[in-house]
């Protein structure tokens, strides 16, 4: 969704990538992109992949933001998720899951 | 280069390349053709950190490469109509593909692939943890592997006492790391070899420069094998006793293995009859006069190539155990004192038919061009291995005789083992 941006209207497209991010909220209860991602089958299978740090990492602040969404409360400005720390943890997985997918569905054609 | 025109000649190629990997090829004109490559990775070259790691890259065959994904490895070889297996024993690697000669490109490359680039995703790696469950539990229904395992780790200090499956203890632990670093060391150029039935030698060449020469070098010694000589015993339930007793024997390729086999040969190396009386086997012939119970005894042989294990494994009622071992390693002292003309010719061409009819299926032709390879970079034309066999003396029939006799002895029994001797009774 936000790859794709040439390079000429780069400093612009950033500012309103960044304006977007913080419009959405969720990283006000301290979650990242890939925390909110729909778990569809691709998904749970490039969720069973993750590396047992990153995966734990995930759950807490999976915890973290249900606990806040129960008491009604977000989470101070400083440990808001910033847009520049936000990594796409799940992409690699995630890509490398649709492409296996993809090549399963190729061979059941021939 | 000889290239056959008209008649066709069975014309084995060996070459060695600097990378110090062995190219053999026999072309032997068969519509289907059969690729190997051998690593001498065997469970002997674990340590003691990494146990169990050959039996999760015997199970890790099919997973996914840098060239292809499993699925596509798995397809692939399946499209062609060729199928790709591996093999692993205490001392070689053999990953082997089959399939028609057109194809055997398709397949070469899944081949290389899988010897050369694996992957070992680590999701991929954690779902093998069931196949060694089930490999492990398939194991364990069949008592002589348990016995044999057993009787490898009574008798050796290190190296050769690894056992060919996965401990229970290692079961879910061994990881993609291990796997690495056991490939990183040991699937060396130095240490493989390329082997081809129905394949052109020049192919095989080039497929070896280019691609098995991603790891040069001699990779980690594996230790020499110390024998120790020690027992173990396994009480359980089953009124049959299986019970191994050996002592060192010799390594590989060395004139005393060919009077070991000999002997094992006069001794009795299993039926040759299906239901028929045995009346070659010494140790038959010696055991039924002991008892009048059910049993089943032939003389174990192993070589490896630094040593060796011979004695005997006995399958008896757990009431008449004793009785058949001390029958069976009375017969083999009888040996010891000599034996006579006949039945060492008798041996000799049980031994001859039993290896020449070996090397009639591929599989079996592929695995000893392979081990020949790997173990000295050249192949022994079956009228060399013959004429070896002819040139055993029975003084050295003998001899091998009383190297068991005199030996310290392993042992390994399995089963209700109320009246199985200790070693040390015998």
């Amino acid at each position: 969704m936000a790859s794709r941006a040439p390079a000429a209207t780069g400093r612009l497209l950033l500012g309103f990538r960044k304006w977007y991010y913080n419009a959405a909220g969720f990283n006000k209860i301290g979650l990242m992109r890939d925390d909110t991602i729909h778990e569809d089958s691709d998904v749970k299978e490039a969720l069973r992949r993750l590396p047992e740090r990153v995966y734990n990492d995930r759950m807490f602040r999976l915890k973290r933001a249900i606990d806040l969404s129960m008491k009604h409360t977000i989470l101070p400005k400083e440990q808001w998720t910033k847009y520049g720390e936000d990594v796409r943890y799940l992409e690699p997985y995630l890509k490398e899951v649709i492409r296996e997918r993809k090549e399963m569905e190729e061979w059941s054609k021939k | 280069l000889k290239v056959s025109t008209g008649c066709h000649s069975y014309q084995e190629f060996v070459t060695k390349l600097p990378s110090g990997l062995v190219i053999a090829s026999l072309e032997n004109y068969s519509p289907a053709s059969r690729i190997g490559v051998f690593v001498k990775a065997g469970c002997r070259y674990e340590s003691l950190e990494n146990q169990g790691v050959t039996h999760l890259l015997r199970l890790a065959a099919n997973l996914t490469t840098k060239g292809a994904s499993a699925f596509r490895i798995c397809r692939g070889v399946e499209a062609v109509g060729g199928s790709l297996g591996v093999t692993s024993s205490r001392e070689n690697m053999m990953y082997s593909v089959d399939c028609l000669r057109d194809h055997i490109d398709t397949v070469m490359e899944y081949l290389i692939n899988v010897t050369t680039a694996p992957e070992f995703r680590p999701w991929e790696v954690s779902d093998l943890t069931p196949r060694v469950r089930v490999d492990k539990a398939l194991a364990a229904q069949n008592p002589q592997v348990g016995v044999i395992e057993a009787l490898h780790e009574a008798a050796y200090k290190n190296a050769l006492s690894n056992s060919l499956f996965c401990p229970d203890y290692m079961v879910g632990h061994v990881n993609a790391d291990h796997m690495h670093n056991f490939i990183e060391n040991n699937f060396t150029s130095a240490r493989m070899a390329l082997v081809g039935l129905g394949v052109d030698h020049r192919v095989l060449k080039q497929v070896g420069e280019q691609f098995l020469n991603i790891r040069s070098g001699v990779g980690a010694t594996g230790s020499k094998a110390q024998y120790r000589g020690g027992e173990v015993r396994e009480h359980n339930g089953s009124s049959l006793v299986h019970s191994a007793v050996v002592s060192e024997g010799a390594a590989v390729g060395t004139d005393e293995a060919m009077a070991f086999s000999v002997l094992q040969h006069i001794l009795g190396a299993g039926p040759h009859i299906k239901r028929g009386s045995n009346s070659t086997s010494k140790l038959t012939q010696g055991i039924a006069k002991a008892t009048a119970d059910p049993f089943d005894a032939s003389a174990f042989n192993a070589n490896y190539s630094d040593s060796g294990l011979f004695g005997i494994y006995t399958i008896s009622q757990s009431a008449a155990a004793g009785d058949v071992i001390n029958a069976a390693i009375g017969q083999v002292k009888a040996a010891a004192g000599g034996v006579s003309e006949a039945d060492l010719t008798c041996a000799k061409t049980q031994l001859k038919a039993e290896y020449l009819m070996s090397l009639e299926s591929s599989e079996g032709l592929l695995d000893a061009m392979g081990s020949q390879a790997l173990a000295g970079g050249t192949y022994h034309t079956p009228e060399a291995v013959l004429q070896k066999i002819d040139s055993v003396s029975a003084t050295s029939v003998a001899n091998a005789a009383k190297k068991f006799v005199l030996g310290k002895k392993s042992m390994a029994s399995s089963g209700n083992l109320i009246k199985t001797p200790f070693v040390d009774e015998i």
